[in-house]
């Protein structure tokens, strides 16, 4: 397949990351985006139009229409049934975080990917982040010797829209912003998280919310770090930038303050009435377009794998079920 | 496949040949350099081989790339023109402005592309700058300031150190440092009206040398830019801001990066240092060359060019007659 175009369909793009997907794909050279679909026909259309790609009426029509692969970016409770009409119809899928709402979804879509010898490549570009990828070969070197604990923060904006909806989104500010970092973690060291305590919160910074929209991960790695993420959505609007990915690394030699993505000019405008960052970091989500597109020509296996997906999964799954039962969580009982 | 070549392989080289070698459609065909031993050293990291003369390597090749020191830039671009080959130019252009004008005229006359390697442009940072300018987020810009600070090229230490020593052959910090932030700030804030600068250029201070340089724009903005060679040693700096009548963008190296490491150990005492790394492709010094790539080969408008480096070139060496005469220098009039 090297020299042939890949050809890439999107089914669902209620994910605003499918935008950016589309536009990396775009630029890239071989490369076809034959559509989108969504179940609103009126969101797949608004994107379609904006990127000059075809929409497409139904997702079975997206997927006659002939794919090397297919990028899902729905709510996130229909990965699966997404996944699932994909598998076996293309050669390769890239799904968006977090792989399922639940490990029962995630397991049948990563058995179904295999029964039809479908590559599943979960979305974590942060692993693509310049500094994450220099910070992890840094760390391969021996920069700190022996590593003690980690201390990480996934702050975000609360997006609202399908993202606070529990049917749709199948949690909040934990299960969006615990993926990321767990997966980063997961991926520095080669671990697996073993223990995680939670304190949780519904709608504390946002009044009326009905989704969690603050959270605080106490966790232990198989390889003896212990370490906490906060995965709050408290940015506010009024803030300088919708948020970060912060990981302070301490161990034997020293510490490693990594602000993964903080490239950022100062700019004030006074059109916009406020002051804010701007980036000016290379795009992480290239870096995964690039990767997965290089999956699917090459026949490689995938750089982040279903199983990946629902590692990240199932710390998130025990954060909320430690935040229930009010005691530490074995993660190895959520998968 | 475009087939590169590389005169002089120095300190500058290194990040090119770097980019060269990552790069895909472009082969690095090889290497002249006066001390051969150091095309030597290239060639064996980088693969391609070193030529015994000028001659030789522009036969050889579709475009060079000059990285010697700047006193031998005129003869190298001459010489690759006369080849008909593209060329690449590091900065500054040339010492003076009368062999800067014979260069760039003489690679228009001979319908050879000359890309000046203003680098600074290819900075994300600075990029981002530009782009929040064009957006129209600063309004108009009105009040452009910048700095570039590090110390003294270490005498004895690098090859070329006796060349930033010589004013006479380098034109000092303002003609080698100045050269990056006046080539962006004309970029932003378009054409500049006069100059005027104070420093230690000719202060007789040796291995010293600072510059603080006042603009006025055509179009009525100001501007000020520090270079310097006389920071503490091991520090370099680099910083940015411009006041539009809209909006402000500012950008310092000090801001903390997205990497900071602190260690200690007993031998070596307490350590700190910064990264602000970039994917390959988006390193500037790649992405400037991938650029004139594609620049010559049709799939892009060139991003700086021959004149933008002369220019430069005349508002450096204007600034360093303002600091010699305790003048302020009108750039209509400025003739080297």
């Amino acid at each position: 397949m090297n020299s042939q175009t890949v050809r890439v369909g999107f089914l669902g793009v209620a994910h605003m990351h499918s935008v950016s997907y589309a536009q990396n794909l775009l630029a890239m050279a071989g490369v076809e985006v034959v559509g989108m679909w969504d179940r609103s026909p009126e969101l797949a259309a608004q994107w379609a139009s904006r990127l000059a790609v075809p929409h497409f009426a139904s997702a079975e029509a997206l997927l006659a229409a002939g794919l090397d692969a297919v990028v899902v970016c729905s709510e996130n409770c229909y990965h699966r049934p997404l996944v699932e009409e994909a598998a076996g119809r293309v050669g390769a899928i890239l799904c968006e975080k977090p792989i399922a709402t639940t490990a029962a979804d995630a397991r049948a879509m990563i058995q179904r990917c295999a029964d039809t010898q479908t590559r599943l490549q979960i979305a974590f570009p942060v692993r693509f982040a310049p500094a994450v990828v220099e910070l992890k070969q840094q760390l391969d070197a021996g920069l700190l010797g022996e590593v003690w604990t980690v201390n990480c923060t996934n702050h975000g904006s609360m997006p609202g829209g399908w993202f606070v909806d529990p049917a749709l989104a199948g949690g909040g500010a934990v299960l969006d912003h615990t993926v990321h970092v767990i997966d980063v973690l997961r991926w520095l060291w080669g671990v697996e998280v073993t223990e995680v305590y939670a304190e949780i919160g519904d709608s504390l910074l946002h009044p009326g919310l009905g989704i969690d929209d603050v959270g605080l991960l106490s966790f232990t790695l198989s390889n003896g770090i212990y370490g906490t993420l906060d995965t709050s959505w408290s940015r506010p609007k009024s803030y300088l930038i919708w948020g970060d990915v912060k990981l302070e690394i301490l161990g034997e030699r020293g510490a490693v303050h990594a602000d993964t993505l903080h490239q950022y000019i100062t700019l004030a405008s006074d059109a916009a009435g406020r002051t804010a960052w701007a980036g000016f970091g290379s795009d992480m989500d290239r870096g995964l377009m690039v990767d997965f597109v290089d999956m699917v020509r090459s026949g490689r296996e995938p750089s982040i794998s279903g199983a990946d997906g629902l590692a990240a999964l199932a710390v998130a799954l025990a954060a909320y079920a430690s935040s229930a039962s009010g005691q530490p969580v074995q993660v190895e009982k959520m998968v | 496949m475009l087939r590169i070549g590389v005169i002089g392989t120095g300190a500058i080289a290194g990040v090119h040949l770097s980019a060269w070698h990552q790069m895909p459609g472009v082969e690095l065909v090889g290497y002249y350099d006066l001390a051969k031993e150091a095309a030597e050293r290239a060639a064996q990291r980088y693969g391609g081989q070193v030529f015994g003369s000028l001659d030789a390597l522009l036969a050889a090749v579709d475009l060079v790339d000059i990285c010697t020191p700047g006193t031998a830039h005129k003869a190298n671009v001459l010489a690759a023109a006369a080849a008909g080959r593209a060329i690449v130019c590091e900065k500054p252009l040339a010492r003076h402005l009368a062999d800067a004008v014979e260069m760039v005229e003489y690679c228009e006359r001979q319908g050879v592309p000359l890309f000046p390697a203003q680098v600074v442009r290819f900075f994300p940072m600075y990029k981002r700058v530009k782009q929040a300018i064009d957006a129209g987020t600063l309004g108009r810009p009105m009040v452009y300031r910048s700095a570039r600070c590090g110390s003294f090229p270490r005498p004895g230490r690098d090859f070329s150190a006796p060349y930033y020593a010589d004013f006479n052959q380098s034109g000092g910090v303002v003609l080698d440092v100045a050269v990056h932030d006046i080539d962006f700030a004309r970029w932003c804030c378009g054409e500049v009206e006069r100059v005027f600068a104070r420093g230690l250029t000719f202060s007789g201070r040796p291995f010293q040398d600072h510059a603080l340089i006042t603009l006025r724009f055509v179009s009525g903005a100001i501007g000020h830019i520090e270079a310097s060679w006389s920071h503490p040693r091991t520090t370099f700096t680099t910083r940015v801001e411009i006041a539009g009548d809209q909006g402000l963008a500012e950008w310092d190296s000090q801001d903390r990066p997205p990497l900071l490491v602190e260690l200690y150990d007993e031998v070596q005492g307490y350590r700190r240092s910064g990264s602000n790394p970039t994917a390959a492709v988006d390193e500037p010094y790649y992405a400037e060359l991938a650029h004139f790539v594609e620049v010559i080969e049709g799939r892009a408008a060139p991003l700086v060019t021959a004149r933008d480096g002369l220019e430069a070139v005349r508002v450096a060496l204007a600034a360093i007659e303002s600091m010699r005469a305790g003048k302020p220098v009108a750039m209509q009039e400025f003739g080297g």
